[in-house]
């Protein structure tokens, strides 16, 4: 009984293992179909269960805002979904445009405890 | 006439067997990039050791954050872990609440190309930085402690603060 509660326990752990990816590392601006933007693809895939929303933001090499177009700036990505989105960038932004990030965005809790926000950023080189 | 029969059932039964023995390949396909993955292996829980102190050491009863990060490319990727600086949500507190925490790495996949992460880690305020030089996971441990000024208790109630773990290309 008391192995049977310990394994249990241990697939709990395992479980709960909760993971946020963007690729590319590095990605590339292209011509975009709209004049006067530039486009790259991004991939982000969720394997955070306590996380349903994540926040991109474009930013200069010295963590400045650039502005920038997405369909929605906060994605809502459910449990183990997988989303791939455009960012749109303008031609003018190309030299000083330096990260894409995506940030996790928490749920209160109602807990006593601290909570972990991941953020990712690609780098334009 | 018998002998026709015979030869066309075997010559049907040998087409059977035949198809029978064909086989499908059926290709998987999976391109690796590279890539960092932040993991939480456990988001940390608070102690309450006495009325005026919050904490995640195990001694009083809390648990400090474990944060995996695996990287598929060396040298592309720093890890900034910052450990709380305030409350995501608390109730109204009396008084001003001093922070400290910190990040140490816990545990790596590869000892040889990671045993150097912890030493050469630069320290800015609440954010240690690592330079993520070698492929495969490094675990990192962040602890924190909060203390109400005055030595006043914190009130009874839901408590939250957020350890920020960043994985920034270089």
């Amino acid at each position: 009984m008391k192995q049977m509660i310990m394994a249990m326990i241990a697939v709990f752990f395992v479980s709960s293992v909760q993971a946020h990816e963007m690729t590319p590392t590095y990605p590339k601006l292209e011509p975009s179909h709209l004049d006067g933007l530039l486009v790259t693809t991004m991939q982000m895939f969720n394997k955070r269960a306590d996380v349903e929303y994540y926040e991109i933001a474009v930013f200069d090499k010295e963590w400045n805002p650039v502005p920038f177009v997405t369909s929605y700036n906060i994605i809502k990505l459910d449990y183990l979904g997988k989303v791939t989105f455009d960012v749109y960038i303008r031609k003018n932004d190309r030299q000083r445009v330096g990260y894409i990030c995506s940030r996790s965005k928490l749920r209160k809790e109602s807990t006593v405890r601290t909570a972990v926000t991941s953020r990712i950023c690609s780098k334009f080189k | 006439m018998f002998r026709n029969i015979i030869l066309t059932t075997a010559l049907g039964l040998s087409i059977t067997h035949l198809s029978y023995a064909q086989a499908e390949n059926v290709p998987i396909n999976g391109v690796v990039q590279s890539r960092c993955i932040i993991q939480t292996d456990n988001p940390g829980t608070f102690g309450n050791p006495n009325a005026y102190t919050l904490t995640t050491s195990s001694a009083d009863g809390g648990e400090d954050a474990i944060i995996r990060f695996d990287v598929s490319l060396a040298d592309a990727y720093y890890a900034e872990i910052t450990a709380p600086t305030a409350f995501s949500s608390s109730p109204s507190l009396p008084d001003t609440v001093t922070w400290t925490g910190d990040t140490e790495v816990h545990a790596v996949s590869d000892a040889t190309g990671m045993g150097s992460y912890e030493t050469n880690k630069i320290e800015l305020g609440m954010t240690d930085k690592y330079d993520l030089t070698a492929t495969g996971s490094t675990w990192f441990k962040t602890s924190s402690t909060a203390t109400l000024g005055g030595s006043k208790a914190f009130p009874g109630g839901n408590y939250t603060a957020l350890v920020v773990a960043e994985c920034i290309a270089q």
